[in-house]
């Protein structure tokens, strides 16, 4: 049964007389060439970057202004619509998939930078603007952004708030949330509410903790400020290679055990490093077990110290061989080659599942040989590169989608990495967010009153569970108006509503 | 057993829990009677928060004290609520490691207190508050449940981001039974420059500081009679990098000050500085303000406001301290009122204190900040002052949290923004 019978709004089949009144309506909100209402205009949207699964959305709006967002929303709103906002739709995890017969509220449209302050060290940002645009607008001035997902040259800033991005820099600097001060959000009903500030500290609960993550559950964010930092005044960068994860690994544990803090520490298997040599053409060696791509920064004499520190270290712990990059070209290089493995990996197989499991960092070799010989269980490969200086994994199991069955033994061993995950008292998602396609996980990490405090967040927003529902959670979770000890709702036991 | 009183609300009971067990039993009785309950850990920041409504039952956390889990390797560690931050730092010094958060009054703040008053010290400058350092929690909520958010990794996005809505809450949405927190190492270097300067020039050199890509791990300065600030500037690191930004911010500093001078002892005198103007006093006051307008702050809100602290005091006692973190906006005054005066003198100097406050309140909005009144203990500005001035336009969202977490209000009534 349908979410939006919960909802109490009865759709199912669409007449097309609704429909026309919905496109005149949304031209009212939006303007009519910001519209998409036509089949094969539609389809674009079906998914997000978990291709695998596709809904054709009711209709597309591309709004330019928060205004005309929040008459977006109202329209849905009076037309019993879920609303499912997107940004550049590279989401990992089925975050920006369209729910049955949906408003999808497209923020690419939303690009303009809206102020640069460099004295208070902040900048007021459209929804839409490119990650890697924030910090190319303010790079002349030797400022930057620090949140890099590797996807950061074509995702948005909103889908990063939604989703509270990460990338290979966050271990030192943190993640999209500790990046974002205020925000402008429009709500369900379409009223427009400002949260945080652009001083540190605002009044009362951090609502900016509560929006950013809520993988679009809560509101379309239509404006944000966040913070930039200055530009180290060194970087330092080298790529050792070792003979297996576990000599890798021990490196890490004993460059962080020395007291140094990377600003970045990045792990890449043997079939990673095949992958990725033949698609961007990097020379590294392919008959190595691991290699690690490592910056340390901060002032000048403090980096010379521990690059040195690092080097000896992985040494140490048996590196077969340390290149250190002779120019900035070079160095850039090595890490495109790392941003660009998940694209690489088509050279080495025809389709892939990527996980985002997070462990403890002590436990990286113990965990990628049970996660191998998961894999193996299913005749299938893993290849491995993440994030190791926060434990946050990504392996990729490789399959065939034309050999039958592969697919559905890739998940069953997608499935069994999460579990390896969690047995190690890690998480199911380090960066990529829940979605729908980890949905069905979170009650493994969570009990049932652990994700009725989430949901009481959700319901605070959005208490008629108009944004992305669905998403996230993996059981129903009504609002109901007077929270108590959690009681199932009627319909809920009758199996009516569908989880959201 | 501390301070049976909140405000000059007296709880009708008090209980120290030792395990988190017991700790739940007295939420669920408290539901299962109605009764309002409130939270005590160190009781260093009692002051905060406007009187509660009623206290039926105080928690008091200080025996639940226990380090639950640490993983020197995994640089992460969960603890009980009691846990105090001297402690906790005692026990993770010996592996090379902190947290690297520097709260004044570290022997009775505890973790719990922290955590919900999104604590910070000078170390801010670099590591960030509480809200930067925490990872995961479990509460006891209003109805009994014990419930978990985020987890014992540093990285995770699964599910909505309970821990950090714990920081700063007041103890107003659930109990924080236990959190878990990422480390850093310890420094092996930590060296000081002390130099006395204008507000203006203050905020030159630490504009100056981050073109020359200085990285300081506090930035602090201390409000003298005359109006100029000394300002400290803490490096750390190893050694040889410590010692080079040291160098260079000395460089840097003389321009503006001929006297500049190391100091070895600046992470000792800035704690107490620190202190000083956070903890003592009976009226104290926490301003933000976008850091840019530090030296605009210092003309027309932090100036006014300290001289009508010393305009009531005529016996040379020294009536307020003021530490600002100029790298950040925030700036800490506390001042005294002596009320040996008549009783008349007395109101009209609490009077004058209160007014100049106001203004300072209005001062710090216009320019998109805020001033909280953190402690008061004169009845007069108690009266004039509200303790948090305008409400955010997203209160109503604020109330609507709590009504889904705390649907009774029994959770430290009225203590919160708004009296929630
Ligand atoms: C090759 C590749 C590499 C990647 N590497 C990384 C990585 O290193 N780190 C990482 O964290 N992620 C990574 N990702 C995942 C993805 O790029 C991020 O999740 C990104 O933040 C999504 O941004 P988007 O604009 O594409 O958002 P979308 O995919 O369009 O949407 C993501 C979520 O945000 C919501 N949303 C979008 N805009 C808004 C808004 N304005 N207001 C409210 N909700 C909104 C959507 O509903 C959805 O739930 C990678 C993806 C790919 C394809």
């Amino acid at each position: 049964m349908h979410e939006r019978e919960a909802l109490g709004v009865k759709v199912s089949t669409v007449p097309t007389l609704e429909v026309t009144a919905l496109e005149r309506d949304l031209a009212t909100a939006v303007g009519q060439r910001n519209c998409i209402t036509d089949p094969s205009g539609l389809s674009t949207y079906e998914c997000d970057g978990l291709t695998g699964t596709r809904i054709r959305p009711r209709a597309v709006v591309l709004p330019e202004t928060t205004e005309q967002v929040a008459a977006a929303v109202r329209v849905a709103r009076a037309h019993g619509m879920a609303v499912v906002p997107r940004g550049a739709g590279t989401g990992l995890s089925g975050g920006a998939l369209p729910v049955d017969g949906c408003l999808l509220v497209v923020l690419s449209r939303m690009t303009k930078i809206l102020t640069v302050d460099l004295e208070n060290r902040r900048m007021r940002v459209q929804p839409g603007v490119i990650n890697l645009d924030v910090t190319k607008m303010i790079a002349p001035h030797g400022y930057y952004y620090a949140p890099d997902p590797s996807s950061q040259s074509v995702c948005t800033i909103g889908g990063n708030i939604a989703e509270n991005s990460g990338g290979a820099h966050c271990l030192k600097y943190g993640f999209t949330v500790n990046h974002v001060v205020a925000a402008t959000v429009v709500l369900a009903d379409g009223s427009v509410v400002e949260i945080g500030a652009n001083a540190v500290d605002p009044l009362g609960y951090d609502l900016i903790a509560a929006v950013v993550g809520s993988e679009g559950m809560v509101g379309i964010v239509t404006e944000a400020v966040v913070r930039i930092l200055r530009v180290p005044e060194l970087t330092r960068t080298f790529f050792a290679t070792f003979p297996s994860t576990d000599e890798a690994g021990a490196c890490v544990s004993a460059i962080v055990s020395a007291g140094i803090v990377p600003a970045a520490v990045e792990m890449i298997d043997s079939l990673a490093i095949e992958a990725i040599v033949k698609s961007t053409g990097v020379d590294w060696p392919l008959d190595v077990g691991a290699a690690l791509l490592m910056d340390v920064d901060g002032t000048k004499a403090e980096v010379e110290h521990t690059a040195a520190a690092a080097v000896e270290i992985a040494r140490n712990a048996g590196a077969i061989e340390i290149r250190t990059p002779k120019d900035a070209a070079e160095r850039l290089l090595m890490w495109k080659g790392r941003k660009g493995a998940f694209a690489a990996m088509g050279r080495i197989s025809p389709n892939y599942y990527v996980q985002d499991g997070v462990i403890p960092r002590s436990q990286i070799s113990k965990v990628l040989r049970e996660i191998a010989s998961a894999g193996a269980t299913q005749g299938l490969r893993v290849a491995n590169v993440f994030h190791a200086g926060d434990g946050n994994l990504h392996p990729l199991v490789l399959y065939d989608a034309r050999v039958p069955g592969e697919a559905h033994r890739a998940e069953i061993v997608a499935g069994e990495i999460l579990s390896i995950c969690l047995r190690a008292g890690g998480s199911i998602t380090g960066e990529h967010g829940v979605g729908t396609d980890k949905a069905k996980y979170m009650g493994k990490m969570f009990t049932d009153d652990d994700l009725e405090s989430m949901n009481f967040v959700r319901c605070t927003f959005d208490p008629q569970r108009a944004f992305n529902p669905g998403k996230v959670f993996p059981t129903p979770r009504l609002c109901g108006d007077i929270p108590g000890h959690f009681h199932a709702h009627p319909t809920e036991l009758a199996g009516t509503a569908a989880r959201g | 057993m501390t301070t049976a009183t909140i405000r000059g609300i007296a709880a009708t009971t008090t209980h120290a829990p030792s395990t988190l067990d017991e700790a739940q039993a007295l939420l669920v009785a408290a539901a299962a009677a109605q009764q309002t309950v409130a939270f005590v850990g160190g009781s260093t920041e009692l002051g905060f928060g406007y009187a509660p409504t009623r206290v039926d039952v105080l928690i008091d956390t200080t025996k639940l004290d226990r380090v639950i889990e640490y993983q020197p390797a995994d640089m992460v560690v969960e603890v009980e609520a009691g846990v105090t931050l001297a402690a906790l730092q005692a026990h993770l010094a010996p592996h090379g490691q902190r947290l690297a958060l520097d709260a004044p009054d570290p022997k009775r703040a505890t973790i719990g207190g922290l955590v919900s008053t999104n604590a910070f010290g000078p170390l801010r400058a670099r590591f960030g508050s509480m809200r930067d350092l925490i990872v995961g929690v479990s509460f006891i909520r209003a109805d009994g449940a014990r419930v978990r958010g985020g987890g014992k990794v540093v990285k995770n996005v699964a599910g909505f981001d309970l821990p950090k809505l714990a920081v700063g809450s007041l103890g107003s949405l659930a109990m924080i039974a236990t959190v878990t927190l990422r480390l850093h190492p310890l420094a092996q270097a930590a060296l000081g420059v002390d130099a006395t300067l204008s507000a203006d020039d203050i905020a030159k050199v630490v504009r100056e500081s981050f073109r020359v890509q200085l990285e300081p791990a506090m930035l602090v300065a201390s409000r003298q009679d005359s109006g100029d600030y000394r300002l400290t500037a803490v490096f750390e690191g190893f050694d040889s990098g410590a010692r080079e930004q040291r160098e260079r911010f000395l460089e840097l500093g003389r321009t503006f000050d001929a006297s500049i001078r190391a100091n070895d002892d600046a992470v000792a005198h800035v704690a107490a500085r620190d202190y000083g103007a956070r903890c003592a006093g009976d009226v104290r006051v926490r301003i933000a303000m976008p850091p840019a307008e530090f030296a605009r702050a210092e003309r027309d809100v932090v100036g006014p406001l300290v001289r009508a602290f010393a305009d009531v005091v005529n016996d040379g006692a020294e009536p307020s301290q003021t530490i600002a973190y100029p790298s950040l906006g925030i700036v800490f005054v506390a001042g005294t009122l002596r009320h040996d005066a008549s009783a008349d003198r007395a109101n009209i100097a609490s009077g004058r204190v209160a007014d100049a406050i106001v203004a300072a309140r209005r001062a710090a909005e216009v320019r998109g900040g805020n001033l909280v009144v953190t402690h008061c203990d004169d009845a007069v500005v108690s009266e004039r002052v509200d303790v948090y001035g305008t409400l955010p336009p997203s209160f109503a969202l604020m109330r609507g949290l709590k009504d889904r977490f705390d649907p009774e209000h029994r959770l430290n009534p009225g203590r919160f923004l708004g009296k929630l």
